[in-house]
Formats: C-alpha cells, structure tokens, sequence
C-alpha cells in the first residue's frame, strides 16, 4: 500500500507517495539519493541513520517514511548552507578531529545538532547522555566531545544564528 | 576536494607537526562521501547470501528452485556457477567462496542470490534450503587437538593443526630453576568483533570493456584482486577494484569479505549494477574476529627484578579458515615476552581449526592477546618480590642495542624506558596514592600501568613494500596517487603532508586519488602499523624526485645557472636570483607526461637474523625489526558489591617516532585504548556450538559516549631515521595496553586479578568472594 | 523487509474495529520502534499495522489537582517523561528509569503505552509504575477497564490485553507524604543496554522519622514478568528505614526473585544485585525524602 505524504526536507517542501513499509532512511538513501544518513545496524542500536524530525533526533532506520507527513525533517545534506558554508558544529568537527572513518559523524553531528538547539549549554555529563545512542568505533569519543565543547563555547548567539539559516525554507 | 577551511596555514604548505584538518573532513562533515555502502546507480540489483546456518555438515543438494521462481529474482548461484578455483584465503586457499563440499562454521555461505529489489531477494534467501548431514563439530582450540576430534579439513596434513611455532632461547625453560622467584598463570582472551560502523559492503559491475569492476569497502584492493580473480578464473587484468575511505576496518576488511560474490553476481546479471550489503547479524557471523586465545605463562626473576626466564605456551582458535591466523600466531610469539631482555625464554604457539566464527586480522594482530599476559605476569613478579611496577618494568626494559625477549637485536629507536619514565612524572602516577585514598564507601581504586611494544610491517619475507605515485597535471595541480586505503587511521591526510611540505604546496593546491587497482599502484595493505612508514617513505621519494624536474625545467626556462637557484612556492616556482615567479601551469606545459608523473618504489628494511622458530613462523613474518613503545597507566575504581569497574582516567605515552599531525596521532591513540577499554570490560562474542549469542549491538556490547574515560596521550618524539620525517607506526600499539593496565589496576585495588576476559562485574565479584573466602579459611 | 500495510484510524472505535476485522494479521503501534525491530528481522510478520497515533489523540501528562493522581497518556514518550519536571520532582523513580531507557533517539519516538504493551521481562517503564501502584487504563471497544499494572503482565511478551484492547492511559494514584522512590538499571555499560537487573524502591515514611509507612520493591528481569518482592515489602512496614533493615529488605528481596542464567549474565549474580541495589536504591529514597523536606 502507498500513501501519499507532504513535508519539508532540508527546507524543501516535499510530496511524495510513499510505500507503507518504507523506514525514512530507506525514503531517504535509496528514493531520493540522499546518502549522507547512514544505516549502521538498521535496530536503532548505533545512531548512524539519525536524523532530526521537528526539532528531535530519531532513528530513520525505525522511522517510517508515512510518519514524517505534516514534519520538518533536517539531514546532513541540509545541514550546511547552500553555499557550501558549514553549520558551526560540522566546522568544529573537522578542526578538533571529530572525525575519522566519517561513518557515524552524520549521525553525531544530528543528534548534537538536536542537544545544542534543545540545551545550548549542557554539561560534560548532558552531552555523554545524550550522545550515547550514537556509537564512534573509531575516536575513542574524545574528540567528539571536544568538537561540541568547541561550539558551546563560542556562545548560544551564533549557534542561534546558523539554526535558524539551516532551517529556513528555501522555496 | 578542496577544504573550505582553515588549513592551519592558510593558503601555505602544510608543516609537519601540524594538526592540519583531515583531507576527508569536509565530505564526511556534509554527509557527501561516498563510502562503497553509498553506490546504487541505474538499473541497480540486489544480491544477498545464503548462509549455512550449522556449524559443520557434509553438503548435499542445494535447492534452488523455490528461490528461483520468486517474483523479481533473476539468478541462484551455487558452487557449481564458480568457474575458478572457488577458494579463496591470503596464504592458504582454504575457504571456500560457496561452500561445495562442507559448511565448516554457521557463517559460511552456500547460495548466493540476485534480485530485483531487497525484498524479492530477502523472500528468495528463505526459500533456498540444502540437504546436509550432520558432522560433530568442535568448538574449543584445545580439543581440536585432540585425538579424535573432528577434523575440519581432511586433507590438511596436520589435522585441525593450522600452524604451530617453538622457539627458545638461551637455555630455554630449563632456566627456571636458576630463579629466585617463579610465577605462573594462564589467561583467557575473548573473541573480540570489529564492529565498525560501516558493514561489509560493495557494488560491482561488468563493464562495457568485459572487465569486472568491483567498488568495496576494504583495506586490501590489489590482494583483493588477486583472490577475486583466481576464485572466480579471471585474468587478474579482467578485474579492477576501488577502494572508497571505507567505515571503519580495523583488520576486519583485510582480505576478501563480499568481493568475490560481488564479482560472481556481476558475472551473472546480466551486465546490471550488482549491490551488497551485509546487515549486522550477517556481519558478526560471517565477519572475521579477534582470535579467542589460551595464554600459559611463567616466568622467572632474580631477586632484584632482573628477568631471567620466560615460559609461554599458547593456543589460538581460528575458527574454520586460516584467513590470517598463522601470521597472528606469529605475532603474538614475536610479542609474547614483551619489550623486555630475558636471556631465557622458550615459546610455544598453536594456530587450531574450529567450527567457530573466523578468526583473522584485527587491530593489534595477536599482541593484545600476548601483552595481556605479560604485562600481567610483570606485575606478579613485583608483586612477589614487592617492587614497584614501574620500577621492575624500568630495570627490563629494552634499550636500543639490546636484545629484546626473542633475542633480535633492536637496530632502530627504543623509546621505551622514555615512555615509562614519563609515566612515573605524570602527575596522575605522582597523585595516585591520594588519589586511591579518596575512594567513597564500598569502592576501591587501583593503578595500574602497562608496557607495550609493537612492530610494524610485514616481517623478514613477505616484501613489505609500497609504491608511490605524484603527478603534476598539465593544468599545473599536484595529484597524490594513494596506494594504501584510509579506513579513519588519516593516512590520506599526512599523505598530504608529507607531499605539500616537499612540494611546498598548500593541500587545497593538491588532490589526493584513492586506492583503485586501475589508477594507483599496488603498496600493499592498510594494516600492520605500516601505512604511513611503509607508503610515507615512497612517497617522499616521488615528490623529491618530481620537484628536482620541476625545478630543472624552470631553472631551464628561467635562465638560472642551476636549480639551486629556484624554489618551489605555493602554485609556482620562484627564481631567488631575479625574484621572477612562473606557475606551475606554465611549467607544466613544458613537461612531457612522463616527466609530469613520478613514481617511487620503497621497500621497508627488514631483519638479517635468521632465527628458527620452527616451519613456516618465518614465512609468516618473525621477526620484525621497527618498533613503537608505550607505556599505559590505568585510574580504576571497583564497586566491591557489584564487581563493577569505572575506568576513571587513561594515561597513554607513545614512543611512535615524530609526530606529522598530532589530532591524527592522538586519535589514533584515543580510539585503540576506547577498543581496548571494550577488550578489557565488556565485549565478548558468545557463542556455543558455533551458534553465536551475541548477534547485535544490543547483546554484543561495545563502549559508548558515556563508557569511556578521559585518555591523556603523550608522545615521546623520538626520531626514527628510517620513518619519512623521522615517524613510526602508531595505528595498533594503543589497543595492547587497556587491558592489562586495567587488570593490574584491579589487583591494585582490590587485591584480586582476573585471568578470563572481558573483566565483567560478576567475573570481578566472584574474585573477590573467592578472595574472602581464602582468606577466612 | 516484509510489506505491510500502514493504517492510521482516527477513533479508538475504529481502531478496535480495524484490528477485529484484520484479525492475527494486524497490530497495533505506537512509537513503532520496538514493532519495526522485529518487523524488519522477521520475528513477527504483520500484514497491518494498525497506528493509534490519531486514535489516541495528543499525548497527555498531567496531575488532576482534585485526586492528586498523575495521568501518563499511553502515547507520552520516554523523553517527554525524562524531560518533565514534574516526574523528575515528584516521580524521581520514574525519571530514573525512563532516562536510561534506549537511546535519546528512541525515546524521542517509544512511547510509555508502547513499553508496556511490549511487555519484556526487563521493561524499564514497568518496573517504577509497578512501585507507584499505578493502574493501566484499557479501552475495549465495549467500554473501558482498568488493570492493576502488577497484573498486567503474563509472560514475556504477554499481557492481559485480549485482541483489540488498547492501553489507553496509566494513572497513578497520589503517594503518601513524605514519600520517594528510586531506580537502578543495572547492565554492562552506561547506556542503550537491556538491564541485567532492574531494580525500583518506592517508600513512604512516617511524618519526622524514618517509620516505613508504605513500601514497594519491584523488580525487572528477576522473573519472566516484572514482579514484587512482597516480602521484602512486609517486612519494611513498620520499621525504621537503616542500612539494616534494608539490607534484610534486599536478602529477601533476593530470595523472592526467581532469576535465571543468559548470555548477558548468570543468575547468582543477577541474585546478588537484586540484595545490592534494593539496598542502594532504599539509601537513595531516604536521600531524596531529605532533600525534599530540606
């Protein structure tokens, strides 16, 4: 069965009809070639796939595509300007070596997206729990959180800036 | 690729010792790199893999037919579609790519099938079903050896004996009774899963030319080539791979994993795009794992800490397939006694078949196993002889000009005494009585240190060489042709480095060309601690070759009396004499292709001594002549109800020669001790009968955000005249320290020590209510 | 992944018909992310799934200021709870429970009803509301019935709910003053892990002194359901609540719980935690009574 949905992607409006039993990372990666979200265990047990929905990190890869009628679903691919400029947080990933294999990095740049807009300014401990759905096999985690530490400390004004920018519909 | 940001010398070359950001960042950031997992395309199949399910049986007919009259499939493939040799394996030929005669362990895959879409394929996956008969499998290293047990490979000469190797030294083990003091102990190691983020992927296609070409995520495209083509009788040219930056390998993607049934499916639909992915499950079954090892040890000291003999008898479980079991084994009785002189040692080492998943290259490469025992045993002897830690590993510890445990002369830096005498100046190591006496109710803290040795290459036969590739476009760009695959470890950034810091040129005035058997040159594998040393180093002599033409043909046209006289800058070159600059562009239009591209062939020194540690050890690289050090120190607490262990802090100080960019350095340490912190505590692939427990991340757990502690890296920069720039190999040394320095920690604490791993909470309590109960009996 | 069909009803009436009509091919969801676990590895194989998303109207937490009691629509996800400063002031044990619950993206979607329904033994949702005697409210089609949460499960994956019903709503009644609770999950890492033990205390005491008035002990993963140790919680009443007497609390506790050996650990240690954490969380009660006193 297919059903047909209406939402924003990356600022985009969107409508589509969508297969009943898509997830929104099959939606996503394999309908409309965005291949920047991840599918790491496809059981919502590593964060590869994370995505923002209205304002909140979820697991595409248990997400279905259905769900997202009437929402405002954020990417990595829309993360960035159009223009190329990145989002403070991909920024500060790649000058504090956030980043190896680059795997999980999507994922963990979402899910700290989700956590800085909800709390701009949570503590060592606010950023392990909320991270802690999104597993790094690579960097020992360390400078992960000092990529986020890096954003936090530049303030809450430019992250609000950059915010709002990203989300705003290009249409 | 151009990095949109800050270079860290903007606009300039890169130095070296500089954390310049990494080549990929910018793509990985944005979610635009493409990973091999990341290739659909027009017209695109599905294929997917049958697995036998049962841990040894007898083969008999595969049916097929269901499957293939499933809407949307075009094609079941068996064993009888193979048309080369069917096997594949790095040194012996011993899997099979679609099991004909038997299923030696659950992974094994049996029918491979194309089809439209996911789901026609997942349908038709079902409905392949084979008649087998039942074999008594065997699931422990140790019976496999025993009379009787069964055999997995009935032609192999030695039974389910894969490789063993003796070796000894001095008097051997008769020099225990020389000792004043003795210890003893044996340990257990777990089979320990990769679990990179990314699973075993890849795409392939049969090109219009006839030629197969296969983009997979791997750590070895030229081997892999090689395996593809004779398993499925190709001429090696008929093939080509590419090597995207894969997720995350860790030795896991060294060697042949979907590659082969790629090619097969490509072979067989129809000229379509071929795509593979293995889910999870599927990738902690048919995956390779950390061998599971048995380690005796004793060892024996003088009363005053000297090391006088070493005892070690040791199995590992390969599971069905050699893969890279032997060289492991090789390793780990190359390591076994540690950076230490002990006059006396004798080695004994087993590599066993079983029906258990496949043991094979991770991270480490059998040391971890080793070094947890050793450094365990170091701290017993001091223990027994109540010395310091520190202070018994300092009196032991190699020097430059010793003989190391396996008597090989140590010829380069030996920077271990350095790593451990910095350690004993940390001010963690300093604190750490106050720190201990701070601990709450019913918690006790512990030290614990570590030290750790790693050698890098491929050892005394297999050549370990890389061949390096730099050209300059005719439009006057720099293109760095990378021969060894980035899987995260940043090889491809200090690529960058090393050529932009001889050229002189910033990294946005360069691109770097990823491994691809048809445009980069075969340099071996992303593994053994080798990349950066082993490709750095030819590296460095294709862009000082290709920078002496460019300057001699600008000194040409610039009139200069020689070539001393001209510099490379930034885009160009500049005559000192007249301050004239000409660009690259424009000089590159004065060369001639071959002038424009230099290639340099390096082949990284090995050691003369010939030492005899029985058939084939040598073969399978004992010994290696370049080592890294390092000295770890554990913060522990113990919940002495519950058994738990926090790892609080981490110290790891590394003698890896200089360091070119030290973000990468330090996540190279930072991720090995998070894998080790995983080794140690918590990660443990279970599995009974062949049949595994632990099948996703939720039952098989490996450290999260919230698990791991603050890891402090040192680097002692000692130079290494034989790295380019004076750098050694730091992708693996950090992954042996975590768990002996914890397990020493834990002694340190609570007086109990853990011989079986990981060092789960109950395994901890039970500890320490044996202890009690020892005690008040 | 098998195909099925996504219905989305608006009425709980409809809902109920829906799932009669379609019989043992249909289920309902919630959240979804526990059903498509096991939709996409083939452990069920619905050909409908039945969304209550609409069905259930807009999810509800809130406290009736009349009866005291607290409303938790069955639809409330984990991070709305975790988020809550209500729950985490005056509910602490639930707060505990819900925010080690999965991942931030999974509580973002599971919902409490979702937890619930799902009813594995180590339901980290079951186990605080089990301590708080909260009530599970259930609609089914004839009318609506309420469940005792103690009672609401059966087996592992079983519940009380025939075909058709809906978890509707948990209520959970006004605690006794002075009165808190605490939950320990306990597994082999910090987070997204099924809890080898879990273990929720909820005691209330005398006005000024450390009387037990009221006590609950249940516990998650001690048995094929989520259970309470009514020994242990007979034996607190009336007592003053020390590192004693809780200790004896946690002994019998651990008597009562009927563990068994897995893959993720053996049941003489699950045991021994069961008496650890019963102590440690009823310490922890004792804190948060004096921190909201102070």
């Amino acid at each position: 069965m297919a059903t047909e949905v209406r939402f924003k992607l990356n600022g985009n409006r969107m409508q589509m009809t969508v297969e009943d039993h898509w997830t929104l990372l099959h939606l996503l990666r394999e309908e409309l070639g965005l291949t920047g979200t991840k599918e790491g265990c496809g059981s919502g047990e590593c964060g590869a796939c994370t995505v923002v929905v209205d304002g909140l990190a979820v697991n595409s890869c248990l997400y279905l595509a259905v769900d997202v009628a009437g929402k405002d679903v954020l990417t990595i691919e829309g993360l960035a300007g159009k223009d190329g400029t990145l989002h403070p947080l991909q920024k500060s990933f790649v000058e504090n070596g956030g980043i190896q294999c680059g795997f999980c990095t999507p994922g963990m740049i979402l899910a700290s997206k989700a956590l800085l807009d909800e709390n701009p300014r949570p503590s060592e401990a606010e950023i392990k729990h909320a991270l802690a759905g999104n597993l790094c096999r690579c960097t020992g985690y360390v400078p992960i959180f000092a990529s986020i530490q890096a954003v936090i400390d530049q303030g809450i004004e430019e992250v609000d800036v950059v915010v709002r920018q990203s989300e705003s519909p290009s249409d | 690729m151009t990095l949109p940001i800050n270079n860290g010398n903007e606009g300039g070359p890169p130095g070296i010792g500089v954390s310049i950001p990494r080549a990929d960042a910018y793509m990985k950031v944005s979610g635009r790199e493409k990973y091999a997992s990341d290739y659909y395309g027009e017209d695109l199949v599905w294929c997917g893999v049958k697995r036998a399910g049962v841990p040894h049986v007898v083969i008999g007919e595969i049916h097929t037919r269901a499957a293939s009259e499933t809407p949307g499939v075009l094609a079941v493939l068996t064993h009888s579609d193979v048309r080369g040799t069917n096997r594949q394996g790095v040194l012996q030929k011993d899997q099979p790519v679609l099991a004909d005669d038997k299923a030696r362990h659950c992974g094994d895959a049996v029918a491979l099938v194309i089809a439209e879409d996911r789901h026609s394929l997942n349908k038709a996956l079902d409905l392949v079903s084979f008649d087998y008969e039942l074999l008594p499998g065997v699931f422990d290293a140790e019976e496999a050896l025993e009379e009787g047990a069964p055999i997995l490979h009935e032609n192999h000469p030695q039974g389910n004996l894969l490789l063993s190797g003796e070796y000894r030294t001095g008097a051997g083990a008769s020099a225990m009774a020389e000792c004043d003091v003795v210890v003893e102990g044996s340990f257990r190691t777990p089979r320990q899963e990769h679990a990179y983020l990314e699973t075993e992927a890849g795409w392939a296609q049969v090109q219009d030319d006839g030629r197969l070409f296969i983009v997979c995520s791997t750590q070895t495209p030229f081997r892999d080539r090689s395996e593809v083509a004779e398993a499925l009788g190709l001429d090696l040219h008929d093939v080509r791979i590419k090597a995207p930056y894969p997720g995350g390998a860790f030795g896991g993607k060294d060697g042949v994993t979907v590659q082969t049934l790629l090619g097969l499916a490509a072979l067989n639909s129809g000229g379509r795009p071929v795509r593979m992915q293995w889910d999870r499950e599927e990738s902690f079954l048919a995956g390779t794992k950390r061998h599971p090892a048995r380690l005796y040890y004793r060892l024996g000291a003088k009363r005053d800490g000297t090391l006088h003999c070493l005892d070690v008898h040791m199995v590992l479980d390969t599971g069905p397939y050699d893969h890279l079991g032997g060289v492991v084994l090789a390793l780990g009785l190359e390591h076994a006694g540690g950076a230490y002189r002990v006059p006396h040692v004798n080695l004994k080492g087993k590599c066993v078949y079983t029906n258990n998943p496949v043991g094979g290259a991770f991270r480490g490469f059998g040391v971890p196993q080793v070094t947890a025992a050793i450094e365990q045993m170091i701290d017993m002897t001091a223990e027994k002889l109540q010395m310091d830690p520190l202070e018994t590993r300092l009196r032991n510890a190699v020097r430059r000009g010793d003989k190391n445990s396996i008597g090989k002369t140590l010829v380069n830096s030996t920077g271990l005494r350095e790593c451990l005498k910095a350690l004993g100046e940390h001010p963690l190591w300093k604190s750490r009585a106050e720190w201990k006496a701070g601990a709450g109710a019913f918690k006790r803290r512990g030290a614990g240190v570590a030290a750790l040795t790693h050698a890098s290459g491929y050892g005394p036969v297999v050549p370990d060489v890389a061949n390096a590739k730099v050209e300059l476009t005719r439009e006057g760009k720099f293109l760095i042709y990378s021969g060894v695959v980035d899987m995260g470890q940043g090889n491809a950034t200090t690529n960058l480095q090393i050529a932009g810091s001889i050229l002189c040129q910033p990294t946005d005035g360069m691109e770097l060309v990823l491994p691809d058997t048809d445009r980069t040159l075969p340099s071996g594998s992303a593994s053994a601690s080798r990349c950066t040393y082993t490709f750095g180093n030819a590296l460095i002599g294709a862009a000082e070759n290709l920078k002496t033409r460019i300057l001699q043909r600008a000194a040409d046209l610039l009139m200069a009396r020689s070539r001393d006289e001209i510099v490379l800058i930034p885009g160009g070159v500049r005559h000192l004499v007249s301050g004239k600059d000409l660009p690259l562009s424009v000089i590159a239009g004065f060369m001639d292709e071959a002038e424009r591209i230099s290639v340099h062939h390096f082949k990284a020194p090995t050691a003369p001594e010939n030492f005899d540690a029985g058939p084939g050890i040598r073969m399978h690289g004992f010994p290696h002549t370049l080592f890294s050090y390092a000295a770890h120190l554990a913060l522990v607490e113990v919940d002495e109800l519950t058994g738990e262990i926090t790892v609080c802090r981490y110290v790891a100080i590394s003698d890896c020669g200089t360091v070119v960019n030290p973000q990468i350095y330090e996540q190279q340490i930072q991720g090995a001790v998070a894998q080790g912190i995983g080794f140690a505590l918590c990660e443990d692939l279970v599995s009974t009968q062949g049949l595994i427990l632990t099948q996703d991340f939720a039952g098989y757990v490996i450290p999260t955000a919230a698990d791991v502690p603050e890891i402090d890296s040192v680097p002692v920069e000692i130079f290494e005249p034989s790295g380019p720039f004076g750098l050694k190999g730091v992708g693996e040394i950090a992954m042996n320290g975590p768990l002996p320095a914890i397990s020493n920690a834990v002694a340190d604490a609570c007086g109990v020590r853990i011989f079986e791993y990981p060092m789960t909470p109950e395994r901890v309590l039970a500890a320490i209510r044996d202890a009690c109960k020892r005690i008040s009996e | 992944m098998r195909k099925f069909a996504y219905l989305v009803p608006k009425t709980l009436d409809q809902a109920v018909s829906l799932h009669q009509s379609h019989g043992n091919r249909a289920m309902y969801v919630a959240g979804g992310t526990d059903v498509m676990v096991k939709v996409k590895s083939g452990k069920i194989t619905p050909d409908y799934l039945i969304s209550l998303k609409h069905a259930l109207g807009s999810p509800q937490l809130r406290v009736n200021s009349d009866t005291g009691e607290l409303h938790i629509g069955s639809l409330v996800t984990h991070r709305t709870l975790e988020t809550s400063s209500t729950i985490k002031r005056h509910y602490p044990i639930l707060h505990d429970a819900v925010q080690h619950i999965g991942s931030v993206q999974i509580r973002n979607v599971a919902t409490i009803g979702g937890n619930l329904v799902n009813a594995v033994p180590s339901a980290d949702g079951a186990i605080p509301l089990i301590a708080l005697d909260a009530v599970a409210k259930v609609y089914a089609g004839t009318g609506e019935r309420t469940v005792d949460l103690i009672h609401f499960f059966e087996g592992p994956g079983q519940t009380v709910l025939a075909p058709g019903e809906i978890l509707t709503e948990i209520v959970v009644p006004k605690q006794p003053a002075p009165s808190a609770g605490a939950y320990q999950k306990y597994g082999r890492r910090e987070a997204m892990e099924l809890p080898l033990i879990g273990v929720g205390v909820q005691l209330s005491l005398e006005q000024g002194s450390n009387r037990c008035t009221k006590a609950r002990i249940a516990l998650g993963v001690a048995a094929p359901t989520p259970m309470r140790s009514l020994a242990a919680e007979h034996y607190l009443v009336g007592k003053e609540i020390t590192e004693e007497t809780l200790g004896e609390a946690g002994k019998l506790a651990a008597d009562e719980s009927r563990v068994r050996d897995s893959v993720r650990g053996l049941a003489w240690y699950r045991r021994e935690m069961v008496e650890v954490f019963v102590k440690r969380m009823g310490m922890k009660c004792l804190e948060r009574i004096k921190e909201m006193g102070a």
